[in-house]
């Protein structure tokens, strides 16, 4: 029986390690960024203003797409793109291309539209290239470590609340009432917003610090 | 709602006038009374199943729901506001409009708007000013819902002060007509329990100051934030008379407009899979 232990413990230790190598090794190769980058790529998001055109009201991949927006309209923030990840850049350039501009899961995930998700905001604002929607709020514990100090106190601009399957928000700092204030891609706003809440409609979320803070 | 400009409120200018609050009670005061849950009344859902979907014909004072999806929150009615005459108005932003009902729940009137609104605010006037969710542009309409000139200037809550760990805050009123400014003070006492957050919610002519705690959970054990919240009914002496029982909060869309307050009673917007209820808390003296 103790053979038969330690050629378990063996045959597990030399199974586990490539991944705990592999899991360190994804770390330091993290994107380094400090908490005021952080902030500042979130009021990218919320503070860009564009122009909504007739063009971006139809989704040609899609055709009983609902647009959020109106023919001339001056929106400022980012679009809510349920699956997408497009930078401010990169969003600019689909909407003067005349695809549509932000889209819900009731109408599937689209190629032809353009926005961000909640998860493709957080990672974008941690420094997370957009190449790929590679980070969801169920696996946004790889890139952020669990806090385990007192959240009503001690979290710090540029953490991140997340519920996984639901939804992640960005902290950016408490108000004297003892509220806080997020930055966020939701569907409600159909956009990227930065604005005060509650603790009370946040039960459930888990708060997170980035692994690749300096 | 009622609106801070409308404010009657006796506030505690200096420390020799001031109440002081011992063990949630004022000094020489009566013990605060507890007010459970009053009524709930029901409104009907449907919870969409695609974008296409015409679920709602011939029901129309159905609001609509999106369930959500994996990494995206659930999509209703997340703001509303209450008449004098304690009739309600929903915000329904997937149907691009508002609705009316009675105070019993019964459907009165949609009024279609033409825009998603995730926030409602009825005027001392019964105008409504209805925010549009994806521009924040708020639209003044009167009760019927036609678009109106010019929205009314509406002061902000008073601001208020958590003193953090020591489960007591204060709220800074500004001067009302005949009344000077001063602070409210405010406490929380319960073993095991720490106040994390206070807000004014509402200030009521002759009923003094309504506010909203969120305290931690004692011994706490759930996965992620976990809070109770409680509303707080302060006299225009400062004294705390009443406090409603802990309120539910297991909503499924996220409220933007959480909690109202008119003539007394405090109103908590509730969106669940399968119905809009909107509790009561009687906060009156008895």
């Amino acid at each position: 029986m103790n053979s038969t232990f330690w050629v378990l413990g063996a045959v597990l230790l030399v199974g586990l390690c490539p991944a705990i190598g592999q899991n360190t090794a994804a770390i330091a190769r993290l994107p380094q960024t400090t908490r005021e980058e952080i902030l500042a790529r979130a009021k990218t998001f919320a503070n860009h203003k564009w122009t909504c055109s007739a063009k971006n009201l139809h989704a040609s991949c899609y055709a009983n797409y609902r647009s959020d927006w109106k023919d001339g309209q001056v929106i400022t923030g980012i679009p809510y793109n349920w699956g997408g990840f497009d930078s401010p850049a990169s969003f600019d350039q689909k909407i003067a291309k005349g695809m549509a501009a932000g889209s819900h899961s009731r109408y599937g995930v689209l190629s032809c539209t353009a926005g961000i998700d909640c998860s493709g905001f957080v990672s974008y604002c941690w420094g997370i290239p957009l190449k790929s929607h590679t980070y969801t709020t169920s696996n946004m514990r790889d890139i952020g470590g669990e806090l385990k100090s007192n959240w009503f106190t001690d979290l710090q601009p540029g953490d991140a609340l997340d519920k996984p399957g639901s939804h992640v928000v960005l902290f950016t700092g408490y108000n004297p009432d003892g509220t806080f204030n997020i930055c966020e891609a939701a569907g409600g706003p159909a956009r990227v917003v930065c604005h005060k809440t509650t603790w009370s409609t946040h039960k459930g979320f888990i708060p997170l610090q980035y692994k690749g803070l300096y | 709602m009622a609106q801070p400009y409308g404010l009657i409120l006796i506030l505690l200018i200096a420390p020799a006038t001031s109440v002081r609050l011992q063990d949630g009670v004022a000094t020489g005061a009566k013990q605060a009374r507890k007010v459970p849950l009053t009524r709930t009344v029901k409104l009907p859902v449907i919870q969409l199943s695609s974008p296409n979907a015409n679920e709602k014909q011939g029901n129309p004072a159905a609001l609509e729901v999106w369930p959500g999806a994996e990494d995206e929150l659930p999509e209703g009615p997340s703001g509303f506001d209450v008449f004098a005459d304690g009739s309600f108005v929903i915000a329904d932003p997937l149907s691009l409009r508002l609705v009316v009902y009675d105070a019993q729940g019964n459907f009165k009137r949609a009024l279609p708007v033409g825009f998603a609104a995730d926030s409602v605010t009825v005027t001392n006037e019964g105008m409504i000013l209805a925010r549009e969710a994806n521009t924040d542009a708020v639209h003044p309409l009167d009760r019927e819902g036609k678009p109106l000139e010019q929205a009314p200037k509406l002061s902000p809550m008073p601001e208020a002060t958590l003193v953090r760990g020591e489960n007591k805050g204060s709220i800074s009123v500004g001067a009302s007509p005949g009344l000077p400014a001063g602070t409210l003070a405010v406490r929380f006492d319960e073993k095991g329990s720490t106040m994390v957050s206070l807000q004014a919610i509402g200030t009521d002519s002759g009923l003094g100051m309504f506010v909203a705690l969120e305290a931690t959970v004692p011994e706490g054990g759930a996965d992620g934030i976990d809070v109770r919240k409680m509303v707080q009914r302060y006299s225009p002496q400062g004294v705390l008379v009443a406090e409603s029982a802990w309120i539910p909060l297991d909503y499924f869309v996220p409220p933007v407009d959480e909690l109202r307050v008119r003539k007394g009673i405090v109103y908590q917007l509730m969106t669940t899979r399968t119905e809009v209820r909107v509790n009561e808390w009687d906060m009156n003296e008895r």
